[in-house]
Order: structure tokens, then C-alpha cells, then sequence
């Protein structure tokens, strides 16, 4: 019963993504309107997997021995190729370094602060002041301290993060079962033995759904980051386009961003079921 | 046997723990109990809910502080809990997250036991609880009665010469309590008499405690209030509750639970750990 | 900002749920010296960098009186509205209209698709993308269709509100445990009746629980689609100080635009605790 809805739904939803990609299909036959000349307002598949991607060729700054189109060179699918790639890499590498740097420091800071009521108290105020503030909001203020390069939008990234772990990692501490600290005292571990066997074990399942909330907050930090003032990544192409009103490149790309975030989300949700063989059910959906 | 020094295995001098309630006020827990258990001595603690006895286990075994007074195991004041102190809880303290293997060797790998020999302990261990069918399962997938097995080949596993238990089969079913019983008494019993560890065990049911205990002690509100030898002989039957001797300490047991009307009034017992 | 799948919608910190908790913390002495200690560490760190990368705490305050009812320097930088004041209620107006519109559709749609499974079959898919893919890259295309000004922000917003709390009411109406309408239904209530007197009541604290989740993410979301176009608003203003190169406005503007959010949120959670005595969440 259960796994024939499972099988229906899953063929629901390879059906509503099929249809979505129809309409745009249709639409773009029927609204054929350009933004500007050879650039429709609403780009079929045909378009954008051929004219649109071979216009990304515009973003490749030169090398490997394929001449950027700035250079005069004419459009080709491997510099469009490598537009992308590199783009991307820029995105994705400002993320993962921020991940590992703003999820390291939350952590740690969270654990040290949770080492006993009184840091806790102490530090519950600046903290939930830290968390309410917009994070998108502060893009202008990290510009500023730290540049429109790679350090400001990582650092951005990583604080953005940081708060998030920061916050779910001493909710987390404050919510493990007092009895397995009991239990494992009376066993005899000491106190850096029940951080490293008890505490950190318990929080995982809790941790789960802050690994995922930050991973999320991470995405919307890149993009909101590359959109206001950086020279590279998936965001820069897009405000860039949008300044040309490209709709079909930003439709492109925006497809892409689609595809890396779902891809993010499908791995650290494997990555974390297998850490958490243990938990029960209710716990590791 | 054992010397006379040694024989003193918990003594609890003059205990107090005050406790501030929600709304300010002091509440007495435990009010100057004093008390010797001797080594090997298998104590029940007995009383009704809110007495003391779960916060007097507590403080022996070292995860509260008295307000006042002292506690020694083996001639040495304790501070904090210690590995020759092994607790059993009344709700699941299994560590979901490890192996049940894992589980039971947690305490020698806190000190340092090298794999091979802790494993080679902790599979002997689980075999006595009738547990070595599933060393590798998790615990989510054990049954509550499994999961106190575990907890209890866990502190035999560590080596612990007092155990502390606290109504560790309350939450389970009549079968499954009788069953974990026996299992718990042999264990207790492996070495014959002279290897018998100390036992304090809290429990809220009179039968429980005379089929399992030779001392039975009796708190009410943070007092001790009765000091029962039961002298029957193991291993124990349906058969021994109904010994004269028995049923008389039932009686006595049941009025001090407020379950008989032919109850005495109720007397402070000075024990002999006060002199 | 950006949302997650629905089994990770995290509960909202229960700290600031009752009144005698709130209470009881503003009187706690640890948490003002956290917040005294918070300022002093600023403070001495202003001390070794120059005011232009950071700017004191007083002067961050002071500043934030001083611009809040006039600022005429903004309008110099083209801004409209001349004080943050004025830029605080473009904000909230916007963030406002968007959490009423996006929760009543995204209301609906959840509870909808949490009895009627087809329905939920068809929009799942997409609303799990939609949770999953930072709404913010829609906003160039906002942009585009709507022109600069209120709508493209406000849709931006409305369409984060649907996703959340399209989960959250999906959610909390799919956990809910089947014996309590099976038991309205063996009492003789009708449908109808089991929607008004199970349905809703019992899901409103985990519904009101997205709300100050979707809340939270509005206001970061609101100000970045007024930073890549718009004439007024907390964004706008954080724009143009960020163009004159001015950390003070800019921690002065983020001051206020954060403590609007804490009370806002404050004001939600009041609304929480009251809705829902009974409940386990209102803690």
C-alpha cells in the first residue's frame, strides 16, 4: 500500500517537473517577444541549450589555450563550457570554504559556551541579538570591512553559518538527556571523554537540521554576496545579465543554481542518514 | 573472610541534602540519615515516592553532593562518581548512538583497557545476560527488558565493587521483572559468597525486595525510618515469601507504606554508623 | 533567505514563549553582564582599528538617535525618505503585506495537501524545490517583471512566506494524531465542525511557530531586494551608506533594523503563547 503511494507520487512528481518544462515550451512559442534583438523574453529549450549556453562563452576571461570573446574571439562551446565551470567553481568553493569554516568555528564556540550554565546565560543575549539580525541585510557591511573579493564573500558566507551552528549547536548541548551524562560519569569518563563519546554523538540528530538550515542560509549568503559587488560566480552572471535584461542567460543559470542546491541538500541528507544508523526513525527522516 | 576494616564497604555519616523548590522554599530530601552497608551486602531501599531514597543513591553514587555529612566507600571519601561505583537508572541510559557491544565495553575503554581484552570482557558479559546473539544491533532495536540487561552487564562489565540501582525494572512488565531478577542475582552470586559485590537497590515493590535483599532499609520523608535484616535462605522461591518470618517483615514493610492499618507509629532508627 | 526540507523546520527557541520567562530573563543579572560584556569587547577592539572599519558603540548609538526622525544626508543620496524612521516603515509595510498574503495562500495550500493526497502529490515537488533553492535568485527576474519599487520586493518575500509555511501547516496537520478527529467523529461532529474545532485549533502553535521563522527570514530578505533596486526602505538606505563609505550609518541602520526584527518577533511569540496555553510548544 505505503510504497505503491510512494511509487505514484514519485511518478507525480517526474510528471508536474515534465509538464512545468512543457508550458515553458509552449509559452515560448506563443510569447515571442525579445528584450532585445536575438534575445526572447521567454527562451525554449532549444534555445537555451544552444544560443544561450554558447553565450556564456562571454564570461570566460581567457585560458587553456581558449581566447575570451572580450579578446575578439568568436563564441564556442569550449569556452562556454569553461565559462561555466569556472563560475561555478567560484560559487561553489565560496560556500564550501565558508561551511567549513563558519560550521568548525560555531561549533566549537558553541561547545566552549556550553561547557556550563553561567557562559550560557552569559552569552544567550549577544547571541540571539546576532541571530535575529538580517543576515542578507549585512552584505554592504562585510563589503566594506573586507572587500569585494574571495576573503569578503567567504567570510560573509562563514558568518552566516557560524551564527546558525553557533545557536543550534548550544541548543543541541542544553538538550542532551542528562541520564547518558549521568551514565557515563558513573562509568568513569572523564570530561573531555564524554564530550568526544556522549555529547557529540547525542547532538548529532539535532545537529542534522542545523547542518541543513545553515547549508541553506550558506546558498542565499553566495548569492546575495555575488549579486552586490563580486567579479566572479553564478550570482555576478546573473545581476550582469539582468542589467542587459538577458532573461534566457539569467533563466539559464538560475536552472543551474537549481541543480547545485538540490544536488547539496541530496548529499549532506545521505551523508548525515548514514551517520545516524542509530537514531531511530522519528529522528533521521 | 574479609577484614574487619574492608567490611565497612558504604558508610554514610550524618548525610543532609536540601533541595530549594520553584518557589523558594527549602525542602529536606535526606534528613541526617547515617548508615553502614557491609561488603557483599545485597540492601533494598524501601519507601514511598518523595522519601529521599532515589536522592540518598544519587549522592553515593556521586552525581549529587550532600548539603551535609559524608559518604566513604572502601575507607575513602567520595568526590564525584567513580568506576568502582556502577549505577543502573530507572529510565534508558543505553548510549543509542554505539553498538550494544560498544555499549558494554564504554567503561573499560574510559580506562584505557587495550580492544582486544575489553571486547573478550564485554562479550562474556553479555553472554550471562543472554545477549551475545546481538553484541551488534543497535539499541533502538532491543526490547526495554534487552536494554536493562545491557545496563546491567554494562557496570558487571566495568568491574564496579558496589552497584547502584535505581528501581531499575519499575517501567517493566511482571514476566520480564522476574526474568531480569534472577538474572541480576546470578550475576551477583557468580563468585560464590566471598566475591558477592555490594548492592544498594531502590525499589517501591515489598515483594522485589524480599526475594532479592539481605538488609532492607526503610526511608520516609528523608528519614530512616526501619533497618530489616532478612535472613532467608537463597536461592529464594514463591515458596520463601511465605515463611513466617517473611510475612511478618511484609507486614511490617506494607505499614510503613501506609498500607496497613495495624501500623506502629513511626520510629527514627539510629544506626550503628552514628557512633 | 532560504528554507529547507520540511523535516528540518526547527521549532522556535521556546525562551521568549511565556511572560514570567521573559520576565524572569530580563531580571537575570548573567544575561545583562553578557550584554555589557558584548558592548565592552566592542568597545576595546574600537580602540585598535580605525573608526572607518569600525566605529564605536556610542557612536553607533548616537548616531542611530540622531538619523532616526532626520537624516538629511540620504536625501542628498536619493533616497526619499530623509530618516530611518520613514525607511523603517517602507520595510515593515512591505514585510507586512507579503507575511499576510504569502501565509494565508501558503496556509491553505499545506493543510490542503496534508488531507488530499493528489493535491499535495503536485504541489510537493515543486514546493520542495522551492524549499530548498534560495528564493533570492528569483529576485533579478522580479527585477525585470515588475520594474524597480514595491512589487518585485514584496513578491519576493510572499513567494519565501508560501514555502514556509506551506510546510509548516503541512506539517502540523499531518502529525496530527488521526484519534482526535476519529474521536470528534464519533461524537457527532460533522466536517465542517472537525476542520473549525480539531484542525485548526490543534495546528495553530506549529503553524504560528513557521510564522516567526518566515518573519525572521522576511526582514534579511526585504532589505536585499531593496539593496538591487528600490527608491525608499532600510535596504535602500543601507545601499547608499555603503556607496559613501559610511560603517557607523551603516551598524546604525543594522541596530535598528535588528531590533525591530527582535521586537516584532517578541510580539509573535506573545501572540504564540497565547493561542496555544494547552500546548506543549507554548512552553
Amino acid at each position: 500500500m505505503i510504497t505503491s503511494h510512494v511509487h505514484r507520487d514519485r511518478w507525480i512528481s517526474v510528471a508536474v517537473f515534465l509538464t512545468l518544462a512543457a508550458i515553458w515550451q509552449v509559452l515560448s512559442m506563443v510569447y515571442t517577444a525579445e528584450a532585445q534583438p536575438g534575445e526572447p523574453m521567454i527562451a525554449g529549450w532549444q534555445v537555451l541549450f544552444t544560443n544561450t549556453f554558447l553565450a556564456m562563452s562571454d564570461y570566460w576571461q581567457g585560458g587553456f589555450g581558449v581566447p575570451a570573446v572580450a579578446d575578439g574571439a568568436a563564441r564556442s562551446y569550449p569556452a562556454a563550457f569553461l565559462a561555466v565551470a569556472s563560475h561555478s567553481i567560484d560559487t561553489i568553493g565560496r560556500l564550501a570554504i565558508g561551511l567549513a569554516v563558519g560550521g568548525a568555528a560555531g561549533l566549537l564556540f558553541g561547545l566552549a559556551v556550553s561547557w556550563s550554565r553561567w557562559t550560557r546565560r552569559l552569552f544567550d543575549w549577544p547571541l540571539q541579538f546576532l541571530r535575529t539580525l538580517p543576515l542578507l541585510a549585512m552584505v554592504p557591511l562585510f563589503q566594506l570591512w573586507f572587500g569585494t573579493y574571495f576573503l569578503g564573500e567567504v567570510l560573509f558566507v562563514a558568518y552566516g553559518i557560524g551564527v546558525i551552528v553557533f545557536a543550534g549547536t548550544v541548543n543541541a548541548v542544553r538538550n542532551v538527556p542528562q541520564i547518558y551524562i549521568d551514565n557515563a560519569r558513573s562509568l568513569g569518563a572523564s570530561r573531555w571523554t564524554l564530550c568526544r563519546t556522549i555529547v557529540l554523538p547525542a547532538i548529532f540528530p539535532a545537529m542534522r537540521s542545523t547542518i541543513l538550515l545553515s547549508l541553506g542560509a550558506g546558498w542565499s549568503a553566495v548569492l546575495g554576496a555575488e549579486y552586490l559587488g563580486a567579479q566572479s560566480g553564478l550570482g555576478y552572471i546573473i545581476v550582469y545579465a539582468q542589467q542587459f535584461a538577458y532573461l534566457d542567460r539569467m533563466f539559464f543559470i538560475a536552472l543551474l543554481f537549481i541543480v547545485y542546491t538540490s544536488i547539496s541538500y541530496w548529499a549532506i541528507g545521505r551523508l548525515s542518514a548514514r551517520w545516524l544508523a542509530w537514531a531511530p526513525p522519528s529522528q533521521r527522516r | 573472610m574479609n577484614s574487619a576494616a574492608n567490611s565497612r564497604m558504604i558508610e554514610i555519616v550524618h548525610v543532609n541534602r536540601t533541595f530549594q523548590r520553584a518557589d523558594g522554599q527549602m525542602v529536606k530530601a535526606v534528613d541526617n540519615v547515617s548508615v553502614v552497608i557491609k561488603e557483599g551486602e545485597f540492601v533494598c531501599l524501601v519507601g514511598p515516592s518523595g522519601c529521599g531514597k532515589t536522592t540518598l543513591l544519587q549522592m553515593v553514587a556521586g552525581l549529587l553532593e550532600p548539603s551535609d555529612g559524608g559518604i566513604a566507600v572502601a575507607g575513602r571519601e567520595i568526590s564525584g562518581p567513580g568506576r568502582e561505583r556502577g549505577m543502573v537508572f530507572q529510565k534508558d541510559s543505553v548510549f543509542p548512538w554505539m553498538r550494544v557491544i560498544d555499549n558494554v565495553e564504554y567503561g573499560l575503554k574510559c580506562r584505557g583497557v587495550p580492544a582486544a581484552q575489553r571486547r573478550e570482557i564485554a562479550r562474556t558479559y553479555l553472554e550471562r545476560v543472554g545477549l551475545g546473539h546481538v553484541e551488534k544491533a543497535w539499541p533502538r532495536e532491543l526490547s526495554g527488558g534487552m536494554l536493562k540487561r545491557v545496563a546491567i552487564a554494562t557496570v558487571f562489565a566495568n568491574g564496579s565493587r558496589v552497584l547502584l540501582l535505581d528501581e531499575p525494572f519499575g517501567a517493566l512488565d511482571y514476566v520480564t521483572r522476574h526474568q531480569l531478577q534472577s538474572v541480576l542475582l546470578d550475576l551477583w552470586d557468580e563468585g560464590g559468597a566471598a566475591a558477592r559485590r555490594t548492592v544498594l537497590f531502590v525499589t517501591h515493590d515489598v515483594d522485589e525486595a524480599l526475594s532479592l535483599a539481605d538488609r532492607i532499609l526503610v526511608f520516609h520523608s528523608g528519614h530512616l525510618v526501619d533497618d530489616l535484616a532478612v535472613t532467608a535462605e537463597r536461592p529464594r522461591s514463591t515458596d520463601s515469601l511465605l515463611l513466617p518470618d517473611m510475612v511478618a517483615i511484609k507486614h511490617k514493610l506494607l505499614a510503613h507504606l501506609g498500607l496497613e492499618k495495624r501500623a506502629k507509629p513511626l520510629a527514627i532508627v539510629q544506626d550503628g554508623a552514628a557512633s | 533567505m532560504t528554507l529547507v526540507a520540511p523535516d528540518v523546520l526547527t521549532r522556535p527557541s521556546p525562551s521568549l514563549l511565556s511572560r514570567a520567562r521573559i520576565l524572569l530573563a530580563i531580571l537575570d543579572p548573567l544575561r545583562l553582564a553578557g550584554v555589557v560584556l558584548f558592548v565592552l569587547v566592542w568597545q576595546v577592539l574600537t580602540l585598535g582599528l580605525p573608526a572607518i572599519i569600525l566605529p564605536t558603540p556610542r557612536g553607533v548609538v548616537e548616531r542611530l538617535v540622531a538619523d532616526f526622525w532626520s537624516a538629511p544626508a540620504l536625501s542628498y543620496y536619493g533616497v526619499e525618505e530623509a530618516n530611518l524612521y520613514g525607511n523603517l516603515i517602507y520595510t515593515a509595510e512591505n514585510v507586512a503585506i507579503a507575511v499576510v498574503i504569502g501565509s494565508v495562500i501558503g496556509i491553505l495550500a499545506g493543510l490542503l495537501s496534508a488531507r488530499f493526497g493528489i493535491i499535495r502529490a503536485i504541489i510537493d515537488p515543486v514546493m520542495m524545490t522551492a524549499g530548498t533553492v534560495p528564493i533570492l535568485v528569483a529576485a533579478p527576474f522580479l527585477l525585470i517583471w515588475f520594474g524597480v519599487g514595491r512589487a518585485s520586493a514584496v513578491c519576493l518575500v510572499i513567494f519565501y512566506v508560501i514555502v514556509i509555511l506551506y510546510l509548516f501547516a503541512q506539517r502540523a496537520a499531518t502529525n496530527l494524531d488521526p484519534v482526535y478527529e476519529e474521536s470528534a467523529r464519533t461524537l457527532g461532529a460533522t466536517p465542517a465542525g472537525i476542520v473549525r474545532d480539531i484542525l485548526i485549533p490543534a495546528t495553530v502553535p506549529e503553524i504560528l511557530g513557521g510564522l516567526r521563522i518566515a518573519l525572521a527570514g522576511a526582514w534579511g530578505l526585504e532589505a536585499i531586494a531593496e539593496l538591487l533596486g528600490s527608491q525608499s526602505g532600510v535596504g535602500k538606505v543601507l545601499e547608499v551608506l555603503a556607496g559613501a563609505t559610511d560603517p557607523q550609518g551603516i551598524m546604525a541602520t543594522l541596530l535598528m533594523l535588528g531590533l525591530a526584527a527582535i521586537v516584532v518577533d517578541a510580539v509573535a511569540a506573545f501572540a504564540v503563547a497565547r493561542t496555544a496555553k494547552w500546548s506543549a510548544a507554548s512552553r
